[in-house]
């Protein structure tokens, strides 16, 4: 016979509240094998801790249930209270009487009548549970960042900075992100290249950076401290090794129509090219569906006037096979389309996006700094923003969110236009005004009040092209006065998105996302930076719309939780793993298709039966890959696969209980 | 009838010793049945025969008989190869091991009645709409679809005929015969007979070849026939027919598009 001890918590009111905690000592005190059956405020404090401890020596209790909260919060706590009294930490179940009982029910009665269920489904498991004993497996001491914004870029610096290696992929074929494409930075005002290439620098001359440009994620198998990944090395052209980055190629390319992707399309660019002047690395690419050789076959004059033959027309994708101990995700955002907002004209060359107008207010942009209309090039003399474009939007269109950089980043576009050009009359149209961050206020006043930007609240309804003005309609909604405005510009602060192979990505890496596809953090406030699974981290925009001082504070964070990962000499493995009953195995290999964690192999064995020796073909589990998901168990017909610590015959017993 | 061609090949196999086994049908005891005949001496090939009456399954003794190397011949139709494939795709035997002599069927007869059998009328008869009965009972509401199988499935006295005779019913120990976990009892109560009958056709799911042997087999009849037609359907309709392991593989690109339906009582 077991001995048995339950604990049922109150958790304060959270459990006490709804789920009579005496009542459910009471009915589950005299089931076979309880020999002792206590309730308290708050198990988990200190004293609760000892009580469970005091009462394992001195009842010499064999198994443990203590019914409280989640076992995901608490698990861990009860298991290191029981095991510093002597038992094996697997010996401890937890019903969840909080999260799974009081918090979804009202009615104290309803709620009590299931606790009382819950804490006999852990007892009836609880009876079988046996003592588990985890293996261990050694860390690969590399950590990959998906993204060369500035998330990653940071990320990468700190991680490298603490000894470890680090290897950054990025899709397009330079680092530096959307930060390298803005003007100027807010609160502050100063240069954003200026502080952002520096670091770029800094990553590409690391000796523990590599940088994998224009390359893409294929797949990531394996676990934490062992994630086997492969990089797709989308072909440049151009080889890397020999390139000098003198430019001389880009110069001569014949085929000069391409929109300029970094520019946000405001001006165009050659076939072989790298999209920036600070690019980094500073080798450039050819776009096959723009460049004449691979069209007609007729030119190639980017490989003569190569000095050092580094244009290779022939290059072919490559796949680069790495393993890593962590990963950071650093993805970043974009800006929504805005194809559905026909009211603003977005298609009219004077209606720009934020972005847009970052470039056109940029010296290395496309109009070398001057402000000027992108169709006739003429300075404007009357501009409207317009705030919220697709944010906090409910309707399909939109987006629900707040995009939260938009107030701060049009602040500052109204500075700059004021600051070069203080004759412009500058409008801004706004829902809220939402600008909490350090000195951010500030920043948002000395807009109004020394700038003279007219801001207004209200959204605009129209933007109709008028000649070569752009009338305005919107209604003043403090006062209630419909305006029409002839602005000569207008500047829509169109919402933030998640990146739009964010879903791609987060099925490869097995993490959740959340309705607008950004990455979910474990736990929106004890662990913001890392994912549901182990060993996977999250910086910047990718997480949810974020500035830079937020992005570069958690990308160093992410990197604090890698390098806590990749400085442990070994992990200790999940206990509760698969296991197959090998005499009863038909090596039919349903479980090795269904595990996703290619875990089991089919092996051929000699299996002793009845004093004969069977030689076939039976199922078995690594058990460092083995993730205790149950997926295996379940398609295996003749039960022979069981999960250690939630067997079939604890589950049957966990069902009987309830239901009989 | 009587694929004689087949018969003499095998037997030519045989003597040139290309198998050491074949599995075919003969006849006993002058009844008209035909039954199983496991050949292994050139004596006995004589008594080889083909005929209506053959509708015996012969690809489940290959677990027993195909190990440790030795080359069967076997006799197959076209439902029983079916069944064969799914048995070699689930790793419990070895096609290098099999030499296949696949035979012509216009129908098989009960010894019994003389009539063809129902699952054989379907087969032939390609007009009929394959899932017309799944559509009656898929039309039911719920509660007369709880009653109606309910009442059938009272009547499974748990032979495990249908288990026994099934070729993707072919683990090595079948879950309801683990001692330890007590799946099933011995007594005959509702519950524990229906528990019976839903395991058995999901872990038939997404490899029932539909030779209706099951069916066929019942000594009670209960439409067990009707149940893996559902499920052939649904899978159908779901996800299409062209993956194999539907029901039992890992796809990240695995949609949830699941509509929840209530059940009855």
């Amino acid at each position: 016979m077991r001995r048995i001890g339950v604990f049922v918590c109150w958790c304060g009111s959270n459990i006490a509240g709804t789920v009579d905690v005496e009542k459910v000592r009471e009915a589950v005190k005299d089931m076979p094998g309880v020999v002792h059956s206590v309730d308290y405020q708050y198990m988990c404090s200190e004293v609760g801790q000892n009580y469970l401890k005091d009462a394992i020596k001195e009842k010499n209790l064999d198994r443990i249930v203590v019914a409280s909260c989640s076992p995901r919060m608490h698990e861990a706590t009860f298991r290191k209270a029981a095991e510093s009294a002597g038992l094996n930490p697997y010996l401890v179940e937890i019903a969840n009487i909080r999260e799974h009982c009081s918090w979804v029910h009202k009615d104290k009665e309803v709620g009590t009548e299931k606790a009382i269920s819950l804490t006999k489904a852990a007892i009836a498991k609880a009876t079988l549970n046996e003592e588990l004993v985890s293996g261990t497996t050694q860390v690969e001491k590399r950590a990959l960042v998906i993204g060369g914004g500035i998330a990653g870029i940071q990320t990468a610096l700190d991680i490298a900075d603490a000894g470890y290696l680090v290897d950054i992929v990025e899709q397009t074929p330079s680092i530096g992100g959307k930060m390298a494409q803005i003007d100027k930075t807010f609160p502050t005002l100063d240069c954003s290249a200026c502080i952002l290439t520096p670091k770029m620098v800094d990553a590409a001359a690391h000796p523990n950076i590599t940088l994998y440009t224009y390359s893409e994620i294929e797949s990531v198998n394996g676990f934490v401290g062992n994630f086997n990944v492969a990089i797709k090395k989308k072909p440049r052209y151009v080889d890397m090794d020999k390139c000098t980055g003198c430019g001389v190629c880009i110069e001569k390319c014949p085929s000069k129509k391409g929109k300029s992707e970094f520019e946000e399309g405001l001006a165009t660019r050659t076939a072989i090219y790298t999209p920036f002047a600070q690019s980094v690395p500073k080798v450039p690419v050819i776009d096959k569906e723009q460049c004449l050789k691979f069209k007609t076959g007729k030119c190639g004059i980017c490989s003569a006037v190569c000095g050092t033959k580094a244009v290779k027309f022939d290059q072919e994708e490559e796949i680069v096979n790495q393993t890593y101990g962590a990963i950071v995700l650093a993805t970043g955002f974009d800006l929504i389309k805005l194809d559905n907002f026909g009211e603003f004209h977005n298609e009219h060359p004077d209606v720009i996006t934020g972005l847009e107008f970052e470039r056109l207010t940029n010296a290395a942009g496309p109009t070398k700094g001057k402000f000027v209309k992108p169709s006739n090039g003429e300075r404007p003399k009357k501009v409207v923003f317009v705030q919220c474009v697709g944010s906090r939007d409910k309707s399909e269109r939109g987006k629900s969110y707040c995009s939260k950089i938009c107030c701060m980043y049009t602040a500052k576009h109204a500075m700059l236009i004021k600051d070069k050009y203080p004759d412009t009359e500058v409008y801004v149209f706004y829902i809220d005004v939402r600008t909490p961050g350090k000195n951010f206020d500030e920043f948002h006043r000395r807009a109004v009040e020394e700038y003279g930007v007219h801001y207004i609240k209200g959204m605009v309804g129209k933007v109709m092209p008028e000649g070569e003005k752009l009338m305005v309609q919107a209604i003043d909604s403090l006062s209630g006065t419909p305006l029409e405005i002839d602005a000569d510009m207008v500047v829509l602060a169109s919402a933030t998105q998640a990146k739009p192979d964010a879903v791609a990505l987060k099925r490869k890496l097995n993490i959740s996302s959340d309705l607008n596809n950004f990455f979910t953090e474990a736990h929106p406030k004890l662990k913001p930076v890392e994912t549901a699974s182990a060993g996977i981290y999250l910086a910047g925009a990718c997480q949810g719309p974020k500035d830079i001082p937020e992005t570069v504070a958690q990308a160093s964070a992410a990197a604090a939780k890698a390098i806590i990962l990749l400085s442990k000499k070994e992990l200790t493995n999940n206990a509760c793993v698969s296991n197959v009953n090998k005499n009863i195995c038909s090596g039919c290999k349903a479980c090795s298709k269904m595990c996703p964690y290619d875990a089991i192999s089919i092996k051929m064995m000699d299996i002793y039966e009845h004093g004969k020796v069977i030689r076939k073909e039976v199922a078995e589990v690594n058990e460092a890959l083995c993730q205790g998901c149950g997926g295996c168990t379940v398609s295996c017909r003749p039960g022979a696969i069981d999960l250690r610590g939630f067997t079939n015959k604890q589950i049957m017993a966990e069902v009987d209980a309830i239901c009989l | 009838m009587g694929k004689i061609e087949m018969i003499l090949n095998a037997k030519e196999d045989f003597k040139l010793g290309k198998i050491q086994m074949i599995l075919g049908w003969k006849k006993e005891d002058e009844s008209i049945e035909s039954i199983p005949a496991f050949i292994e001496s050139v004596e006995e090939l004589e008594e080889l025969i083909y005929d209506e009456y053959c509708v015996n399954n012969l690809s489940k003794y290959l677990i027993e008989e195909a190990k440790n190397g030795k080359k069967v011949g076997i006799f197959l139709k076209k439902c029983d190869a079916l069944g064969m494939e799914q048995m070699i795709k689930d790793n419990r035997i070895l096609s290098e091991n099999i030499v296949p002599y696949q035979v012509e069927c216009s129908g098989m007869k009960d010894f019994q009645t003389g009539e063809i059998f129902k699952k054989c009328q379907k087969c032939l008869d390609e007009s009929q709409d394959k899932y017309a009965e799944v559509k009656e009972i898929e039309n039911m509401t719920h509660d007369e679809r709880y009653d109606y199988w309910m009442g059938e499935l009272s009547k499974c006295i748990r032979c495990n005929a249908c288990r026994n005779i099934c070729p993707a019913c072919n683990c090595e120990t079948c879950v309801f015969e683990k001692k330890d976990e007590d799946i099933l009892g011995k007594a005959n109560n509702e519950s524990e007979t229906g528990f019976y009958q839903i395991i058995r056709a999901y872990h038939v799911a997404g490899r029932c070849s539909d030779c209706g042997e099951c069916e066929r087999i019942c000594p009670v009849g209960i439409p067990l026939g009707k149940i893996n037609k559902k499920i052939i359907k649904d899978i159908e309709e779901l996800y299409g027919k062209e993956d194999d392991d539907t029901l039992s593989s890992f796809n990240l690109e695995d949609d949830d598009t699941f509509t929840e339906k209530k059940g009855g009582k």
